[in-house]
Protein backbone atom coordinates (compact mmCIF):
# COMPACT_ATOMS: atom_id res chain seq x y z
CA UNK A 1 0.00 0.00 0.00
CA UNK A 2 1.43 3.62 -0.44
CA UNK A 3 2.04 6.07 1.60
CA UNK A 4 -1.00 7.71 0.62
CA UNK A 5 -3.26 5.08 0.58
CA UNK A 6 -2.75 4.81 4.08
CA UNK A 7 -3.40 8.15 4.38
CA UNK A 8 -7.09 7.73 3.24
CA UNK A 9 -7.02 4.37 5.53
CA UNK A 10 -6.71 6.93 8.37
CA UNK A 11 -8.90 9.03 6.86
CA UNK A 12 -11.67 6.61 7.26
CA UNK A 13 -10.44 5.60 10.64
CA UNK A 14 -10.91 9.55 11.82
CA UNK A 15 -14.29 9.50 10.34
CA UNK A 16 -15.03 6.02 11.98
CA UNK A 17 -13.85 7.21 15.28
CA UNK A 18 -16.73 10.53 15.24
CA UNK A 19 -19.20 8.21 13.86
CA UNK A 20 -18.89 6.00 16.74
CA UNK A 21 -18.45 8.58 19.19
CA UNK A 22 -21.25 10.94 18.10
CA UNK A 23 -23.50 8.68 16.92
CA UNK A 24 -23.06 4.76 17.31
CA UNK A 25 -22.19 5.51 21.02
CA UNK A 26 -25.89 6.56 21.23
CA UNK A 27 -27.70 3.65 19.25
CA UNK A 28 -28.01 1.54 22.30
CA UNK A 29 -30.14 -1.35 22.33
CA UNK A 30 -30.44 -3.77 25.56
CA UNK A 31 -27.05 -2.44 26.75
CA UNK A 32 -25.05 -2.66 23.89
CA UNK A 33 -23.80 -0.07 21.03
CA UNK A 34 -22.83 -0.96 17.27
CA UNK A 35 -18.86 -1.40 16.93
CA UNK A 36 -17.80 1.01 14.31
CA UNK A 37 -13.90 -0.40 14.34
CA UNK A 38 -14.73 -4.28 14.18
CA UNK A 39 -16.95 -3.10 11.01
CA UNK A 40 -14.08 -1.35 9.40
CA UNK A 41 -11.86 -4.27 10.27
CA UNK A 42 -13.65 -7.20 8.78
CA UNK A 43 -14.39 -4.27 5.63
CA UNK A 44 -10.59 -4.34 5.16
CA UNK A 45 -10.26 -8.00 5.57
CA UNK A 46 -13.09 -8.24 2.48
CA UNK A 47 -11.39 -5.70 0.17
CA UNK A 48 -8.06 -6.12 0.61
CA UNK A 49 -7.42 -9.81 1.48
CA UNK A 50 -6.59 -11.70 4.58
CA UNK A 51 -2.87 -10.25 4.62
CA UNK A 52 -3.04 -6.45 3.72
CA UNK A 53 -6.27 -6.66 5.29
CA UNK A 54 -5.20 -8.09 8.75
CA UNK A 55 -2.64 -5.00 8.66
CA UNK A 56 -5.14 -2.48 8.58
CA UNK A 57 -6.94 -4.08 11.12
CA UNK A 58 -4.06 -3.42 13.51
CA UNK A 59 -3.89 -0.26 12.75
CA UNK A 60 -7.37 0.25 13.38
CA UNK A 61 -7.36 -1.99 16.55
CA UNK A 62 -4.46 0.33 17.75
CA UNK A 63 -6.65 3.72 17.08
CA UNK A 64 -9.46 2.04 18.72
CA UNK A 65 -7.51 0.90 21.87
CA UNK A 66 -6.96 4.54 22.62
CA UNK A 67 -10.17 5.22 23.68
CA UNK A 68 -11.29 2.17 25.88
CA UNK A 69 -10.04 0.99 29.13
CA UNK A 70 -9.59 -2.75 27.85
CA UNK A 71 -5.74 -3.42 27.58
CA UNK A 72 -3.82 -2.02 25.18
CA UNK A 73 -3.43 -3.94 22.31
CA UNK A 74 -6.46 -6.49 23.01
CA UNK A 75 -8.97 -4.78 20.36
CA UNK A 76 -5.84 -5.04 17.69
CA UNK A 77 -5.22 -8.55 18.22
CA UNK A 78 -9.39 -9.16 17.97
CA UNK A 79 -9.07 -6.96 14.95
CA UNK A 80 -6.64 -8.90 13.18
CA UNK A 81 -8.03 -12.35 13.58
CA UNK A 82 -11.10 -11.49 12.17
CA UNK A 83 -9.75 -9.77 9.28
CA UNK A 84 -7.54 -12.27 8.24
CA UNK A 85 -10.78 -14.57 8.70
CA UNK A 86 -13.23 -12.28 6.60
CA UNK A 87 -9.90 -12.15 4.17
CA UNK A 88 -9.88 -15.90 3.93
CA UNK A 89 -12.89 -16.16 3.38
CA UNK A 90 -13.55 -13.72 0.54
CA UNK A 91 -10.38 -15.43 -1.20
CA UNK A 92 -11.91 -18.33 -1.86
CA UNK A 93 -12.28 -19.07 -5.34
CA UNK A 94 -15.68 -18.11 -6.99
CA UNK A 95 -15.06 -14.25 -8.35
CA UNK A 96 -16.27 -11.56 -6.65
CA UNK A 97 -18.23 -12.01 -3.87
CA UNK A 98 -21.66 -10.78 -3.71
CA UNK A 99 -23.48 -8.38 -1.25
CA UNK A 100 -24.98 -11.29 0.25
CA UNK A 101 -21.99 -12.78 1.11
CA UNK A 102 -20.14 -9.56 2.61
CA UNK A 103 -23.58 -9.34 4.97
CA UNK A 104 -22.88 -12.59 6.00
CA UNK A 105 -19.17 -12.32 6.34
CA UNK A 106 -19.55 -9.02 8.49
CA UNK A 107 -22.23 -10.64 10.24
CA UNK A 108 -20.35 -13.76 11.07
CA UNK A 109 -17.29 -11.29 11.83
CA UNK A 110 -19.25 -9.34 14.56
CA UNK A 111 -20.28 -12.50 16.27
CA UNK A 112 -16.89 -13.91 16.20
CA UNK A 113 -14.87 -10.31 17.33
CA UNK A 114 -17.46 -10.02 20.30
CA UNK A 115 -16.56 -13.66 21.58
CA UNK A 116 -12.65 -13.81 20.72
CA UNK A 117 -12.87 -9.92 22.84
CA UNK A 118 -14.79 -11.59 25.43
CA UNK A 119 -12.91 -15.01 25.65
CA UNK A 120 -9.20 -13.44 24.89
CA UNK A 121 -10.22 -10.31 27.57
CA UNK A 122 -11.42 -13.29 29.96
CA UNK A 123 -8.02 -14.70 29.39
CA UNK A 124 -6.15 -12.31 30.16
CA UNK A 125 -8.20 -11.10 33.55
CA UNK A 126 -10.37 -9.06 32.42
CA UNK A 127 -13.77 -8.92 33.96
CA UNK A 128 -16.38 -11.68 32.22
CA UNK A 129 -19.16 -10.11 30.73
CA UNK A 130 -22.66 -11.58 32.29
CA UNK A 131 -24.21 -14.10 29.72
CA UNK A 132 -27.38 -11.49 29.13
CA UNK A 133 -24.97 -8.70 28.22
CA UNK A 134 -22.94 -11.06 25.91
CA UNK A 135 -25.69 -12.00 23.82
CA UNK A 136 -27.43 -8.95 23.51
CA UNK A 137 -23.50 -7.10 22.66
CA UNK A 138 -23.20 -10.12 19.73
CA UNK A 139 -26.81 -9.52 18.34
CA UNK A 140 -26.17 -5.62 18.31
CA UNK A 141 -22.80 -6.21 17.18
CA UNK A 142 -23.04 -8.64 14.22
CA UNK A 143 -26.42 -7.28 13.15
CA UNK A 144 -25.37 -3.65 12.56
CA UNK A 145 -22.52 -5.02 10.90
CA UNK A 146 -24.26 -6.27 8.38
CA UNK A 147 -26.45 -4.07 7.62
CA UNK A 148 -23.63 -1.21 7.25
CA UNK A 149 -21.26 -3.33 5.88
CA UNK A 150 -21.35 -1.94 2.49
CA UNK A 151 -21.12 1.49 3.03
CA UNK A 152 -17.49 0.51 5.32
CA UNK A 153 -16.32 -1.49 2.01
CA UNK A 154 -17.32 1.56 -0.47
CA UNK A 155 -15.29 3.34 2.06
CA UNK A 156 -12.30 0.93 2.57
CA UNK A 157 -12.23 0.36 -1.19
CA UNK A 158 -11.94 3.67 -1.91
CA UNK A 159 -9.42 4.44 0.62
CA UNK A 160 -6.98 2.12 -0.07
CA UNK A 161 -7.56 2.40 -4.43
CA UNK A 162 -9.46 -0.70 -5.23
CA UNK A 163 -12.37 -0.68 -7.38
CA UNK A 164 -15.50 -2.13 -6.12
CA UNK A 165 -15.71 -4.34 -8.77
CA UNK A 166 -12.50 -5.89 -8.20
CA UNK A 167 -12.61 -9.51 -8.18
CA UNK A 168 -11.39 -10.02 -4.33
CA UNK A 169 -10.07 -13.86 -5.31
CA UNK A 170 -7.63 -12.02 -7.37
CA UNK A 171 -6.91 -9.12 -3.95
CA UNK A 172 -5.61 -12.16 -2.33
CA UNK A 173 -2.92 -12.57 -4.98
CA UNK A 174 -1.41 -9.51 -3.19
CA UNK A 175 -2.06 -6.89 -6.58
CA UNK A 176 -4.21 -4.86 -5.14
CA UNK A 177 -1.49 -2.08 -3.78
CA UNK A 178 0.90 -3.15 -6.55
CA UNK B 1 4.40 -22.68 -5.70
CA UNK B 2 3.42 -19.52 -6.00
CA UNK B 3 -0.13 -20.03 -3.47
CA UNK B 4 2.04 -21.62 -1.15
CA UNK B 5 4.30 -18.62 -0.65
CA UNK B 6 1.59 -16.80 -0.86
CA UNK B 7 0.02 -18.50 2.21
CA UNK B 8 3.02 -18.68 3.81
CA UNK B 9 3.07 -14.85 3.88
CA UNK B 10 -0.11 -14.68 4.63
CA UNK B 11 0.50 -16.86 8.16
CA UNK B 12 3.97 -14.85 8.60
CA UNK B 13 1.96 -11.56 8.80
CA UNK B 14 -0.45 -12.57 11.00
CA UNK B 15 1.54 -14.17 13.36
CA UNK B 16 3.84 -11.15 13.04
CA UNK B 17 0.63 -8.74 14.02
CA UNK B 18 -0.48 -11.43 16.65
CA UNK B 19 2.65 -11.28 18.08
CA UNK B 20 2.96 -7.29 18.15
CA UNK B 21 -0.37 -7.41 19.71
CA UNK B 22 0.11 -9.87 22.91
CA UNK B 23 3.46 -7.24 23.11
CA UNK B 24 1.50 -4.44 23.47
CA UNK B 25 -1.05 -5.85 25.90
CA UNK B 26 1.90 -7.24 28.08
CA UNK B 27 3.40 -3.95 28.03
CA UNK B 28 0.11 -2.39 29.45
CA UNK B 29 0.35 -4.71 31.80
CA UNK B 30 3.78 -3.38 32.89
CA UNK B 31 4.28 -0.38 35.26
CA UNK B 32 6.01 2.32 33.32
CA UNK B 33 4.79 1.23 30.10
CA UNK B 34 1.25 1.14 31.14
CA UNK B 35 1.64 4.82 32.33
CA UNK B 36 3.14 5.61 29.31
CA UNK B 37 -0.27 4.12 27.43
CA UNK B 38 -2.15 5.86 30.25
CA UNK B 39 -0.85 9.11 29.77
CA UNK B 40 -1.38 8.57 25.85
CA UNK B 41 -4.84 7.63 25.91
CA UNK B 42 -5.47 10.86 28.29
CA UNK B 43 -3.79 12.69 25.23
CA UNK B 44 -5.75 11.08 22.47
CA UNK B 45 -9.13 11.45 24.20
CA UNK B 46 -8.56 15.44 25.04
CA UNK B 47 -7.23 15.24 21.78
CA UNK B 48 -10.50 14.34 20.22
CA UNK B 49 -13.02 16.10 23.47
CA UNK B 50 -13.67 19.15 21.47
CA UNK B 51 -13.90 18.06 17.83
CA UNK B 52 -16.20 15.06 19.65
CA UNK B 53 -18.71 17.96 21.65
CA UNK B 54 -19.54 19.88 18.32
CA UNK B 55 -20.01 16.50 16.71
CA UNK B 56 -21.94 15.25 19.41
CA UNK B 57 -24.17 18.62 19.82
CA UNK B 58 -24.75 18.28 15.73
CA UNK B 59 -25.07 14.43 15.29
CA UNK B 60 -26.50 14.00 18.55
CA UNK B 61 -29.72 14.21 17.37
CA UNK B 62 -29.59 11.91 14.50
CA UNK B 63 -28.46 9.20 16.68
CA UNK B 64 -31.58 10.13 19.46
CA UNK B 65 -33.54 9.88 16.44
CA UNK B 66 -32.64 6.11 15.77
CA UNK B 67 -32.13 5.58 19.54
CA UNK B 68 -35.65 6.81 20.19
CA UNK B 69 -36.94 4.55 16.99
CA UNK B 70 -35.71 1.35 19.13
CA UNK B 71 -35.86 2.26 22.56
CA UNK B 72 -39.26 4.29 22.42
CA UNK B 73 -40.41 3.82 25.71
CA UNK B 74 -37.36 4.63 27.64
CA UNK B 75 -36.34 7.42 24.87
CA UNK B 76 -39.61 9.70 26.33
CA UNK B 77 -38.15 13.34 27.12
CA UNK B 78 -36.43 13.15 30.75
CA UNK B 79 -34.16 15.47 31.55
CA UNK B 80 -31.66 15.67 33.85
CA UNK B 81 -33.14 18.38 36.13
CA UNK B 82 -35.99 16.08 36.54
CA UNK B 83 -33.97 13.26 36.98
CA UNK B 84 -31.63 15.01 39.75
CA UNK B 85 -34.98 15.77 42.25
CA UNK B 86 -36.32 12.67 41.92
CA UNK B 87 -33.40 10.88 42.89
CA UNK B 88 -33.35 13.26 45.50
CA UNK B 89 -36.29 12.60 46.06
CA UNK B 90 -35.50 8.84 46.05
CA UNK B 91 -32.92 9.01 48.31
CA UNK B 92 -34.46 11.13 50.93
CA UNK B 93 -37.37 8.98 51.39
CA UNK B 94 -35.28 6.16 51.50
CA UNK B 95 -33.52 7.68 54.39
CA UNK B 96 -36.45 9.24 56.08
CA UNK B 97 -37.55 5.28 56.42
CA UNK B 98 -34.75 3.69 57.00
CA UNK B 99 -31.37 4.87 56.99
CA UNK B 100 -31.35 8.27 58.85
CA UNK B 101 -30.79 7.47 62.11
CA UNK B 102 -28.26 4.73 60.97
CA UNK B 103 -26.52 6.92 58.58
CA UNK B 104 -26.04 9.33 62.12
CA UNK B 105 -25.13 6.84 63.98
CA UNK B 106 -22.47 4.98 61.70
CA UNK B 107 -21.00 9.17 61.55
CA UNK B 108 -21.31 8.97 65.81
CA UNK B 109 -19.91 5.33 66.50
CA UNK B 110 -17.55 5.51 63.96
CA UNK B 111 -16.48 9.21 63.49
CA UNK B 112 -16.67 9.04 59.55
CA UNK B 113 -16.61 12.53 57.46
CA UNK B 114 -19.74 13.60 56.76
CA UNK B 115 -19.93 13.45 53.13
CA UNK B 116 -21.42 16.87 51.93
CA UNK B 117 -18.54 18.24 53.74
CA UNK B 118 -16.20 17.37 50.66
CA UNK B 119 -15.48 19.52 47.85
CA UNK B 120 -17.50 19.08 44.90
CA UNK B 121 -17.13 19.65 41.14
CA UNK B 122 -20.17 19.77 39.20
CA UNK B 123 -19.43 17.78 35.34
CA UNK B 124 -21.44 17.21 32.50
CA UNK B 125 -21.44 13.87 30.49
CA UNK B 126 -20.10 14.27 27.14
CA UNK B 127 -19.61 10.49 25.54
CA UNK B 128 -20.92 7.27 26.78
CA UNK B 129 -18.83 3.71 26.45
CA UNK B 130 -16.66 3.39 23.62
CA UNK B 131 -16.88 0.16 24.33
CA UNK B 132 -19.20 -2.66 24.95
CA UNK B 133 -16.99 -4.24 27.49
CA UNK B 134 -17.49 -1.78 29.87
CA UNK B 135 -20.09 0.70 31.59
CA UNK B 136 -18.25 3.91 31.69
CA UNK B 137 -19.07 7.34 30.00
CA UNK B 138 -17.07 10.96 29.58
CA UNK B 139 -17.31 13.96 31.47
CA UNK B 140 -16.05 17.07 30.45
CA UNK B 141 -13.72 17.70 34.13
CA UNK B 142 -10.32 16.34 33.96
CA UNK B 143 -6.91 16.80 35.95
CA UNK B 144 -6.87 20.76 34.97
CA UNK B 145 -10.26 21.21 37.40
CA UNK B 146 -8.56 18.66 40.24
CA UNK B 147 -9.92 15.69 38.85
CA UNK B 148 -8.00 12.80 39.82
CA UNK B 149 -8.31 8.60 39.35
CA UNK B 150 -10.41 7.19 42.19
CA UNK B 151 -12.54 10.22 42.71
CA UNK B 152 -16.06 9.10 43.53
CA UNK B 153 -18.74 10.64 40.72
CA UNK B 154 -22.55 10.79 42.48
CA UNK B 155 -25.68 12.22 41.53
CA UNK B 156 -28.83 13.39 43.95
CA UNK B 157 -29.54 10.12 44.23
CA UNK B 158 -26.05 8.10 45.51
CA UNK B 159 -22.84 6.58 43.74
CA UNK B 160 -22.24 6.61 40.30
CA UNK B 161 -19.26 5.09 39.60
CA UNK B 162 -15.59 6.41 40.16
CA UNK B 163 -12.67 8.01 38.17
CA UNK B 164 -10.85 5.21 36.44
CA UNK B 165 -8.89 7.88 34.01
CA UNK B 166 -8.57 11.71 33.58
CA UNK B 167 -7.45 13.83 31.03
CA UNK B 168 -6.34 17.24 31.47
CA UNK B 169 -10.18 18.08 30.37
CA UNK B 170 -11.72 14.71 30.12
CA UNK B 171 -12.22 11.89 32.29
CA UNK B 172 -13.88 8.26 31.96
CA UNK B 173 -16.05 7.40 35.01
CA UNK B 174 -16.37 3.54 35.70
CA UNK B 175 -20.00 2.69 36.75
CA UNK B 176 -20.78 0.64 39.77
CA UNK B 177 -22.19 -1.47 37.75
CA UNK B 178 -19.10 -2.50 35.75
CA UNK B 179 -18.14 -6.35 35.65
CA UNK B 180 -15.10 -5.47 37.15
CA UNK B 181 -15.94 -2.66 39.97
CA UNK B 182 -16.09 -3.81 43.90
CA UNK B 183 -16.01 -1.53 46.96
CA UNK B 184 -16.79 -2.21 50.48
CA UNK B 185 -20.54 -1.35 51.95
CA UNK B 186 -22.16 -0.92 54.98
CA UNK B 187 -25.52 -1.42 55.99
CA UNK B 188 -27.90 -2.21 59.13
CA UNK B 189 -27.24 -1.34 62.49
CA UNK B 190 -25.06 -1.75 64.26
CA UNK B 191 -22.37 -1.39 60.86
CA UNK B 192 -22.08 -4.66 59.12
CA UNK B 193 -19.92 -5.01 56.17
CA UNK B 194 -19.72 -6.46 52.74
CA UNK B 195 -17.83 -5.77 49.64
CA UNK B 196 -20.39 -4.85 46.25
CA UNK B 197 -19.75 -6.10 42.98
CA UNK B 198 -21.12 -4.84 39.37
CA UNK B 199 -23.06 -7.35 37.28
CA UNK B 200 -23.48 -5.61 34.31
CA UNK B 201 -25.36 -2.29 32.89
CA UNK B 202 -29.05 -2.45 34.33
CA UNK B 203 -28.49 -4.88 36.77
CA UNK B 204 -28.23 -4.65 40.51
CA UNK B 205 -24.81 -5.73 42.32
CA UNK B 206 -24.27 -8.33 44.15
CA UNK B 207 -22.90 -8.59 47.44
CA UNK B 208 -20.24 -10.85 48.84
CA UNK B 209 -18.99 -12.06 51.92
CA UNK B 210 -22.08 -11.57 53.66
CA UNK B 211 -22.57 -14.72 55.94
CA UNK B 212 -25.75 -16.81 56.61
CA UNK B 213 -26.06 -15.38 59.94
CA UNK B 214 -26.19 -12.11 58.83
CA UNK B 215 -29.40 -10.02 59.08
CA UNK B 216 -30.36 -8.69 56.05
CA UNK B 217 -33.67 -7.24 55.13
CA UNK B 218 -35.49 -6.29 51.75
CA UNK B 219 -35.10 -2.62 50.68
CA UNK B 220 -32.92 -1.43 53.66
CA UNK B 221 -29.96 1.12 52.08
CA UNK B 222 -26.35 0.01 51.78
CA UNK B 223 -23.77 2.61 51.68
CA UNK B 224 -20.15 2.95 51.31
CA UNK B 225 -18.50 1.76 53.84
CA UNK B 226 -15.27 4.08 54.43
CA UNK B 227 -13.72 1.42 56.38
CA UNK B 228 -9.68 2.18 56.53
CA UNK B 229 -7.86 2.10 53.25
CA UNK B 230 -11.38 2.00 51.53
CA UNK B 231 -11.83 3.25 48.20
CA UNK B 232 -14.99 5.40 48.51
CA UNK B 233 -15.49 8.07 51.43
CA UNK B 234 -17.79 6.71 54.34
CA UNK B 235 -21.91 7.45 53.64
CA UNK B 236 -22.22 7.11 50.22
CA UNK B 237 -25.86 5.41 49.41
CA UNK B 238 -25.03 2.94 46.67
CA UNK B 239 -28.74 1.21 46.57
CA UNK B 240 -31.37 -0.83 48.41
CA UNK B 241 -31.28 -4.32 49.00
CA UNK B 242 -34.00 -5.97 46.43
CA UNK B 243 -32.84 -9.79 46.57
CA UNK B 244 -31.98 -12.13 49.94
CA UNK B 245 -31.57 -15.43 48.70
CA UNK B 246 -30.02 -18.03 51.08
CA UNK B 247 -29.30 -22.00 49.99
CA UNK B 248 -29.25 -24.50 53.18
CA UNK B 249 -26.51 -25.81 53.39
CA UNK B 250 -24.01 -22.88 52.48
CA UNK B 251 -21.96 -20.72 54.59
CA UNK B 252 -22.92 -17.00 52.48
CA UNK B 253 -26.68 -15.64 51.99
CA UNK B 254 -27.20 -14.05 48.16
CA UNK B 255 -27.62 -10.28 48.33
CA UNK B 256 -28.85 -8.21 45.47
CA UNK B 257 -28.53 -4.18 45.39
CA UNK B 258 -30.06 -1.97 43.44
CA UNK B 259 -28.42 1.30 43.14
CA UNK B 260 -30.37 4.31 44.25
CA UNK B 261 -28.33 6.09 40.87
CA UNK B 262 -30.44 6.12 37.68
CA UNK B 263 -27.37 5.34 35.66
CA UNK B 264 -29.10 5.37 32.42
CA UNK B 265 -28.78 8.49 30.68
CA UNK B 266 -26.88 10.39 32.86
CA UNK B 267 -26.29 13.89 31.44
CA UNK B 268 -24.83 16.08 34.45
CA UNK B 269 -22.95 14.63 37.81
CA UNK B 270 -20.94 15.66 40.75
CA UNK B 271 -17.26 14.45 41.18
CA UNK B 272 -16.30 14.70 45.12
CA UNK B 273 -12.79 15.47 44.75
CA UNK B 274 -11.61 13.21 47.27
CA UNK B 275 -8.65 10.95 46.60
CA UNK B 276 -8.41 7.09 48.16
CA UNK B 277 -5.81 6.28 50.48
CA UNK B 278 -2.67 5.35 48.91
Amino acid sequence: MTPRAWLRVAAVVCVMLFVQEAVLNVLVLGGAHPDGFLLLAVAAGLIAGPQRGAVIAFAIGLVADLFVLTPFGLSSLVYVLVAFGAGSLASIPGGRAPISFQMMAAFAGGVAGTLLFEGIGVLIGQPRLPGHELVAVVAVVSISNAALIIPATAAMSRAINIGPSRDLAGVSGGSAAR
Amino acid sequence: MSTTRRNTSQRLTLVILVLLSVTAITLDYRGDASKAIRSIRNVARDGISPIQRVLADALHPIGDLFSGAVNYGSAVSENEQLRNELGTLRREALENQTAEHQLQELLNEENLPYIQNLPTLVAEVVAGPSSNFEATFEIDRGTSSGVGVGMPVVDGAGLIGTITAAGSSTSVVEAITDPGTSFGVSFGTPALYAVAGGRGTGYPLSLSNVTASTPVTDHELVYSSGIAGASLPAGIPVGTVSSVHYTRGTLTKSVLVTPVADLSGLSTVTVILWFPAP
